[in-house]
């Protein structure tokens, strides 16, 4: 039955996303609608959660190939303690300086690729080590005061700039959603990398190479998350630990973006749509009651529950179809894999939304 | 309830039957084991053994007959009444974990001795090294069972079945094929094992495909066929060459005829005399040395379909994959134009016009999360890239017009996931996706295992057309069917080269078959039975010489 329907009725699984924000702002908008329903909230959510949306496109290409990058949030905060000195201390202009923090993003990412490529110590294992060492290279560089934040009135309109309303960074954020999923879905590249992220062992047997291609995903990773320190540094100038509350976010938004308009594989829009759709559940319960914990709360909440759903739906889709195929790949895909000689492995066959590693990839990224 | 276990016979089996739909995988089989007996069954893919052994351990409901162990009667369908009785298996897979201690695999399943509900390392151990010592282990319990030899880690299992439990005391112990995957060498220590084993009173139900063991370590031989009994003898009775013929049939000469009839074209493209002159082979292997293969070296040629068939074990599952690069080989891989093909580099092998499909779809060849699509067009993706973007309507269009030509069903459907598709549309997406590159050699391993027959039939149809255009292909099979139906050539592997080498009318289910269990030492059997299997196989050293190396 499930064969032949091309799609369920409403897409109630496809976009439960889109129908769980129209139901927040229903409530919300009931609940407050003089502080909730303005032009205001729409621009406020759309700037804030610029830099955590960066991040969590960071996260998606490399997940795509079926490695974790979690130096993404280390990367993001030195890269804006980098971009801050070398302006306000250096005194280097603003461009060579952007220029210098995205180079770092870079360079972190290809020695990522390095240790998990060529030395084949799991991905999982290797940014979280590499995580650290940003983090203390941080350290050295800040002298872990936090640095001055430059004064030219350019370095702050970089982002803050409005355009009908938006800061400028949420265009970036657009630009950026445009051009990784055009790599994800419209280039080989992108082809190359789910493949890997799929089925390593057939993708290598058909020729892709691997190693190379989740290489390229941990440079751009790197990448993005150089940017998004650097916008981050701008928008709300260079802080020294913003980084690490950032990564539980990115992979939340990665995870329910995988449950989203192409369910069962990491997406660009998905991603995105995941955290404006979170982002907005939390504005509008802040609107209500100004309880601290709230935020984690509903990010961690949300995130269990989504992927539940998820994996629930997968595995009903997967018992119906077939005979000759019992659930080999089930076992397989149970741990995260340091014996997965070649990379991280965050998935067997599909969006690792089975087993450990989404539960695990929050601990690290909820340290104070 | 107070049965005389040690005089009724460990196993006794009457009159079993089972069905499935309307095959028939068991008719009317009995057996008896009489306490510490060694049984060896026999028969081929196909033959009724894994049903026999399933029904046994409580997997299966057979349709009729009746089991006792040890003279209960076994109720069916129950595997905790099928321990309780005291029957123990070791399967192929012995379902170890490789990277914890023997002791702690002893002790899954069966419990820890623990104290104040801690785990006692020293009471643990000294029962850990009993259970080793009852089959004659002395290894350390604290050792990786990674860490062991192959037969060793059999005794392991071994040890683990026989546990000792005061409710159910071990009367059988069924071992499926547990030499398959062991280098010869080995086999002698597994041999002394399962004396014990029986020496010490249980009856042991062996199934093996190795013919020589069973000189060495059975009493009597069930041949089975077709899911019926054909000879149930002791062993002294026999020797090598009657027993294969107890396996496949005696009308050998019969079975040469009816082929030669049956194909006559077989004959035309075998290849050896009859090629154009000078042609170079469209992919040569010289000493090919990997895994279970052992200096192999093969010439196959374009337009030809070429199987290769072996007993596991013998390289007939590693070839393939070495020789396209799937897995690391020394030895030498030459195309048609002369290109020396690196090992382990898959990438490299697909440009020089190999195609390579392994075993195990799931686990190796299918992306189940891509689209039917995307698994097609991963093999070359340069046709629908255009100003560095990737166009998806040729991309359809081509999946589509390859829906049609393999009949996928459901039919049009290539957006969706892989893994929604039947394992026989699976395999045909898989076909798509390598024969739309149109290999200059196409190997294949098991192709159509776990496919059903219809599938079967088109998948067969595409390779007879692929090699008529020019393609050389080669299968490797265990399943003789198969390879006597489509294949033009066979080469048969025993102990990691080849050992014969049938051409056109010499093509045939039973000849496969017979080639594949002659084995070791036909002439003095069970004479030297620790060594090596004499790998005296006078084809397998001519190969090598008959053919010119390419240049």
């Amino acid at each position: 039955m499930r064969i032949t329907g091309k799609r369920p009725g409403f897409g109630f699984d496809r976009f439960s996303g889109l129908y769980l924000w129209a139901l927040f702002i229903l409530i919300f908008g009931i609940w407050e609608p003089h502080l909730f329903l303005t032009l205001g909230t729409v621009h406020s959510i759309a700037s804030e959660q610029a830099v955590a949306a960066l991040l969590g496109l960071a996260v998606v290409v490399p997940l795509a190939t079926g490695a974790f990058d979690l130096s993404i949030g280390a990367t993001a905060n030195l890269s804006a303690v980098v971009v801050a000195i070398l302006q306000s201390q250096q005194h280097w202009p603003m461009w060579p300086a952007i220029a210098a923090a995205l180079l770092i993003g870079v360079l972190i990412g290809t020695v990522n690729g390095f240790i998990i490529v060529r030395l084949q110590v799991n991905a999982f294992i290797a940014t979280l080590g590499m995580a650290t060492i940003v983090g203390a290279v941080e350290t050295i560089v800040s002298g872990n005061s936090q640095p001055q934040p430059p004064t030219s009135s350019t370095w702050a309109s970089l982002t803050q700039f409005q355009i009908l309303g938006f800061q400028a960074i949420f265009f970036y954020v657009i630009i950026v959603a445009l051009i990784s999923w055009w790599f994800l879905e419209r280039t080989p590249a992108g082809r190359y990398m789910y493949a890997t992220g799929g089925n390593g062992v057939a993708a290598r047997l058909s020729g892709v190479r691997v190693g190379g291609w989740t290489w390229l995903s941990l440079i751009f990773s790197g990448t993005v998350a150089g940017l998004a320190g650097v916008l981050f540094s701008s928008q709300s100038g260079p802080s020294l630990t913003f980084g690490a509350a950032l990564l539980l976010p990115a992979y939340a938004a990665a995870f329910l973006g995988s449950t989203q308009l192409r369910p069962g594989r990491f997406n660009v829009w998905g991603t995105v749509l995941a955290v404006f759709v979170l982002a907005t559940g939390v504005y509008g319960v802040q609107l209500i009651t100004s309880a601290q914990w709230l935020n984690d709360m509903f990010n961690g909440v949300a995130l269990i529950v989504a992927v539940s759903f998820a994996v629930w739906r997968q595995r009903r889709a997967r018992a119906e179809p077939a005979p000759a195929q019992p659930a080999e790949s089930a076992p397989a895909r149970a741990d995260p894999g340091p014996g997965d000689g070649h990379h991280g492995s965050a998935n067997g066959q599909s969006p690792g939304l089975r087993g450990s590693p989404a539960g695990d990839s929050a601990a690290p990224g909820r340290a104070p | 309830m107070t049965a005389p276990a040690d005089i009724a016979p460990a196993l006794a089996v009457t009159g079993l039957s089972k069905r499935f739909g309307a095959s028939v995988a068991l008719q009317d089989v009995d057996l008896a084991i009489g306490p510490g007996e060694v049984h060896a069954v026999l028969g081929e893919n196909g033959s009724g053994k894994s049903t026999l052994i399933k029904i046994l351990s409580g997997f299966h409901q057979p349709d009729a007959g009746t089991v006792a162990v040890a003279g209960q009667p076994l109720p069916f369908g129950n595997p905790a009444s099928s321990y309780r009785l005291g029957a123990r298996f070791v399967h192929q897979d012995l379902g170890l974990v490789d990277s914890i201690p023997v002791l702690d695999n002893l002790a899954i399943g069966a419990g820890f001795a623990t104290r104040l509900g801690t785990i006692s390392t020293r009471r643990s151990s000294e029962r850990a090294r009993k259970d080793l010592a009852r089959v004659g282990l002395a290894v350390d319990p604290g050792a990786s069972v990674g860490s062991l030899s192959p037969a060793t880690r059999t005794g392991v299992a071994i040890a683990r079945a026989l546990r000792e439990d005061p409710g159910a005391p071990v009367r059988l112990l069924v071992l499926d094929e547990p030499t398959a995957t062991l280098p010869a060498t080995e086999v002698e220590r597994l041999m002394q094992i399962i004396r014990r084993v029986s020496g010490a009173g249980v009856g042991v139900l062996y199934v093996t495909h190795r013919l020589d063991e069973i000189f060495t370590i059975a009493g009597n031989v069930t041949v089975l066929r077709d899911g019926r009994e054909v000879a149930t003898v002791p062993t002294s009775s026999l020797d090598h060459r009657r027993l294969v013929d107890l396996l496949v049939g005696e009308e050998l000469a019969v079975a040469h005829h009816e082929a030669e009839t049956l194909q006559p074209e077989r004959e035309r493209p075998s290849g050896l005399e009859g090629r154009p002159g000078g042609e170079r082979p469209a992919l040569s292997l010289r000493g090919i040395t990997a895994a279970s293969l052992d200096g192999f070296s093969a010439d196959f040629r374009a337009g030809q379909i070429t199987g290769i068939a072996g007993i596991t074990g013998s390289g007939r599952e590693t070839v393939l994959g070495a020789a396209f690069g799937a897995t690391g080989r020394t030895g030498e891989v030459m195309t048609a134009g002369g290109v020396r093909l690196a090992p382990s580099r898959p990438d490299l092998a697909m440009r020089h016009g190999l195609a390579y499909l392994p075993a195990d779809r799931v686990r190796n060849a299918a992306i189940l999360s891509l689209s039917a699509r995307e698994n097609i067009a991963l093999s070359s993706l340069r046709p629908f890239r255009r100003f560095g973007t990737m166009w998806r309507r040729p991309e359809r269009r081509t999946a589509l017009s390859w829906f049609e030509r393999l009949s996928v069903r459901p039919p049009g459907l290539v957006d969706l996931p892989l893994e929604s598709f039947s394992g026989g549309n699976q395999q045909k997406i898989m076909f798509a996706k390598w024969l739309r590159r149109e290999p200059a050699v196409f190997l294949l391993d098991e192709p159509t295992q776990g496919v059903d027959v219809g599938a079967k039939a088109v998948l067969h149809a595409q390779l007879v057309q692929a090699a008529a255009a020019g393609a050389a292909i080669v299968i490797s099979s265990s399943d003789v069917d198969e390879l006597a139906a489509i294949c033009q050539r066979v080469i048969v592997c025993r102990d990691g080269r080849p050992a014969a080498d049938l051409l056109g009318g010499e093509v045939s289910a039973r000849a496969i078959s017979r080639e594949c269990l002659l084995g070791s030492a036909p002439a003095t059997s069970g004479a030297s039975p620790g060594g090596f299997p004499a790998t005296a196989s006078p084809t397998g050293g001519s190969l090598d010489q008959e053919r010119s190396p390419g240049t």
